[in-house]
C-alpha cells in the first residue's frame, strides 16, 4: 500500500517534473548560456499563463492548442525586454542585471495585478476528468500527459536549437568566450537577443501548459523564478540536458516530500538541496565543471 | 571639514527628535517611523551590498531573527532586555552561518545563497507552528505603553543615527577601505593581503545587528508578526532597493533613498491599495538604467560637473 504511494508520487512527480524542466532549460539557456541573471523569469511564465488563460477566456482556445501563439507574443516582448533594456547595460556587473530584472520582474507582476486584480482563476477543461489507470494503484490525470507529451517535444526542440542551429552555436561560442565570439563574426546582441526571446517564449509556454493544472495568480511565477535557478546550478550551468534532468529530479523530490512530510516543506528542501550543491559541488550534480 | 559633517549630523539628529513636537498625527509619525526604519535598514544593507558589493537579497534572515527572537524570547518568560541581547545573538549566528557559506560564492551564486537560506528560514518559521505559531502567526510584547506612536518613531530615528554613526567610522577606517578594495577587485584586493573573507563577513556582522534590531522595532509596533510578514522575499528586496535608489556606498544614499521610496509607497498605495510594488519595479529599472549610482551618486555627479565640490560625497569615498 505504502510502497504504491510513493510509486504514485514518482509519477505525479515525473509529470510535474516535466514542466519543471522545460522552465530550467529555458533559464540554461539564458542564465547558464548567455549569463544573463534572469529575476524576471517566473515573472515571464506568470505572464504566459494570462495570456493563455485570456485566450482561452474570450477566443475559447485551449491552451494546449494556444501555447505556440503564447509562445510567438513573448518570444516577441522578451526580444524586446533585452533590446531595450537589457543591451544598455550590457558589460555592467551581474549585480546591476539582477537588480534590473527584479524590476522587471516586480515591475510585472503587479502590473498583471493591477490589470487583473488579486483573484485566484482557473480554468475548465472536459479533458481535467478524463483519469487514466495504470494498473490498479496509478492513476494519472490526462492533462497531465499532454503537458507531459508537449514539454518533452518543446523540450527536444530547445535542445536541437542550441546543438544544432547556427543561432545555438552561435550562443555556445558566447558562452565561451564573448570577447572572441563577436571577433568570429557572431553578432553578439542579436544572438543575445534571440535567445533571450526564445527562453522567455519557452518559459511562457510552460506556463500555458501549467494553466490548466494550476491556480492562476499575479504572484504564481515567484517560485519559478527560485525553482529555475536551483536547476540550472543542480544541472551544471551550461548544460541543457542537465537543467531537465535537474527539472525531473526537482518534481520528483518535491513530489515525495509532499507525501512524507507535508507540502510546505517541499520549496524549503529546493533550496537546501541548492545551498549544498553550490557549496559541496559547484559544477553542478550532472555537469563536469562550470566555466 | 569633518567637523561641519558632525555638526551637520547632529543637528539633523536634534532636529529629527523635535519632530514630535510639530506633527501630531498618529498616521504621520508612523509614516515617519517607517522611512527612519528602512533607513536603517537600508544603511545596514549597504555595509555589505554598497561598501562591499556583495548583492545580498536574503537581509529578511536578520530582520526575521530580530521579530522572531522578541517575541519568542519574551514568550518563554526572558525580560526584554535580555531577549534583546539574545536576538542579537541569534542574528549573529545567521550572519556566521550565511556569510560563511555565501562568501565563498561570487556573483549571482552569492545572491541566490542568500535568498535561499532566508527562504529557507520562511519555510521553517511557516512549518514549525510549535515554535513559531506557523503562519498563524505570533504575539509581541509592546515596548512602551504609553506615547506608542512617538517612543517608536524616537526609536528608529536613533537606529538611524547609530546606523549612519557606524557607516561614517567604518567608511574612514581601514576595515572600510578594504570592503571598498573588495568591491573593486577582489582578486587585487587579495593579492594585496586583504583576508576578503573575513573582512567580508565582519561587515556582515555589523550589518545584521543593525537589521534585528529593526525587526525588533518593527515587530513590537505591529504586536503580532507572520512569516509572510517579516521574512518575505519582497522585505528583502525593499531593503536592497532603499540603498540603491538612494546610492549604494555613500552614507546620505539610503536616507534619501528610504525617504523617497517609502513617501512614494505610501501615497501609492492609498491610490492602488495591492499593486504597490509597482513603483518598486518601476524605480529600479529606472534606477539601474538612467542613476546606477542612485539619487546621491547622481546628484553629485551633476554638482561635480556643474564646477561645485559636492562635499559631503568625501565622507563616503
Amino acid at each position: 500500500m505504502d510502497l504504491f504511494a510513493a510509486l504514485q508520487a514518482v509519477v505525479n512527480g515525473i509529470l510535474t517534473g516535466a514542466l519543471y524542466a522545460l522552465v530550467g532549460m529555458a533559464m540554461a539557456l539564458i542564465f547558464g548560456v548567455m549569463r544573463i541573471v534572469n529575476f524576471a523569469h517566473g515573472a515571464f511564465l506568470m505572464l504566459g499563463m494570462y495570456a493563455a488563460y485570456e485566450l482561452f477566456l474570450h477566443a475559447g482556445v485551449n491552451p494546449y492548442y494556444g501555447f505556440p501563439l503564447v509562445g510567438l507574443g513573448m518570444f516577441v516582448l522578451g526580444y524586446s525586454c533585452y533590446q531595450g533594456l537589457l543591451r544598455p547595460i550590457h558589460g555592467r556587473s551581474d549585480f546591476m542585471q539582477i537588480l534590473l530584472t527584479l524590476g522587471i520582474g516586480l515591475a510585472l507582476t503587479d502590473g498583471v495585478q493591477l490589470v487583473f486584480g488579486a483573484d485566484y482563476h482557473q480554468i475548465n477543461l472536459p479533458l481535467l476528468e478524463k483519469n487514466l489507470h495504470f494498473g490498479s494503484h496509478i492513476t494519472v490525470n490526462a492533462p497531465w500527459l499532454v503537458s507531459f507529451a508537449i514539454a518533452l517535444a518543446a523540450g527536444g526542440g530547445l535542445y536541437f536549437f542550441v546543438m544544432h542551429t547556427m543561432m545555438g552555436r552561435a550562443a555556445r561560442a558566447i558562452a565561451q568566450n564573448r570577447n572572441a565570439a563577436p571577433l568570429m563574426g557572431i553578432h553578439l546582441h542579436r544572438v543575445q537577443a534571440f535567445c533571450f526571446g526564445l527562453g522567455v517564449a519557452v518559459a511562457a509556454v510552460a506556463g500555458s501548459l501549467l494553466l490548466p493544472v494550476f491556480y492562476l495568480y499575479p504572484g504564481v511565477g515567484d517560485q519559478f523564478t527560485l525553482k529555475a535557478f536551483v536547476m540550472v546550478v543542480l544541472g551544471g550551468m551550461e548544460s541543457i540536458v542537465g537543467a531537465a534532468l535537474a527539472g525531473l529530479v526537482l518534481g520528483v523530490v518535491e513530489s515525495l516530500t509532499s507525501l512524507y512530510w507535508g507540502n510546505e516543506w517541499a520549496l524549503a528542501l529546493d533550496f537546501v538541496l541548492f545551498l549544498l550543491v553550490l557549496s559541496l559541488r559547484p559544477g553542478g550534480i550532472f555537469g563536469s565543471q562550470r566555466a | 571639514m569633518k567637523r561641519a559633517h558632525l555638526l551637520l549630523g547632529a543637528a539633523a539628529l536634534v532636529v529629527s527628535l523635535l519632530v514630535p513636537l510639530v506633527v501630531q498625527s498618529d498616521y504621520i509619525l508612523q509614516v515617519l517611523f517607517r522611512i527612519y526604519l528602512f533607513a536603517a535598514l537600508g544603511l545596514a544593507w549597504n555595509l555589505v551590498g554598497g561598501y562591499a558589493g556583495q548583492l545580498s537579497l536574503g537581509h529578511a534572515a536578520y530582520f526575521g531573527a530580530g521579530a522572531y527572537g522578541l517575541a519568542l524570547f519574551t514568550r518563554a518568560g526572558l525580560p526584554v532586555w535580555l531577549a534583546l541581547v539574545l536576538l542579537i545573538a541569534v542574528a549573529l549566528l545567521f550572519a556566521l552561518l550565511i556569510g560563511g557559506v555565501s562568501f565563498r560564492l561570487r556573483g549571482p551564486y552569492f545572491a541566490l545563497a542568500t535568498i535561499a537560506f532566508a527562504e529557507v528560514l520562511h519555510a521553517a518559521a511557516k512549518n514549525l507552528p510549535r515554535v513559531t505559531g506557523g503562519d498563524v502567526g505570533v504575539p509581541v510584547p509592546a515596548l512602551f505603553a504609553s506615547h506608542v506612536h512617538r517612543s517608536f518613531y524616537f526609536c528608529a530615528v536613533l537606529l538611524t543615527a547609530a546606523a549612519a554613526w557606524a557607516t561614517v567610522a567604518i567608511s574612514r577606517s581601514r576595515f572600510g577601505y578594504q570592503l571598498m578594495a573588495i568591491r573593486e577587485d577582489q582578486d587585487t584586493a587579495l593579492s594585496v593581503g586583504i583576508h576578503a573573507a573575513r573582512t567580508k563577513l565582519n561587515a556582515l556582522l555589523v550589518s545584521s545587528v543593525f537589521t534585528a534590531l529593526g525587526g525588533a522595532l518593527y515587530a513590537s509596533l505591529f504586536l503580532f508578526i507572520v512569516p509572510d510578514q517579516v521574512l518575505s522575499i519582497d522585505l528583502s528586496n525593499e531593503i536592497a532597493i532603499v540603498a540603491m535608489l538612494g546610492g549604494a556606498g555613500t552614507v546620505l544614499g539610503p536616507l534619501v533613498g528610504s525617504a523617497v521610496l517609502e513617501t512614494a509607497a505610501e501615497l501609492f498605495k492609498n491610490e492602488f491599495q495591492e499593486a504597490h510594488l509597482l513603483i518598486y519595479g518601476i524605480l529600479l529599472v529606472v534606477v539601474v538604467l538612467f542613476l546606477p549610482e542612485g539619487i546621491v551618486g547622481g546628484a553629485a555627479a551633476l554638482l561635480r560637473r556643474r564646477g561645485a565640490k559636492g562635499g559631503w560625497r568625501a565622507a563616503s569615498e
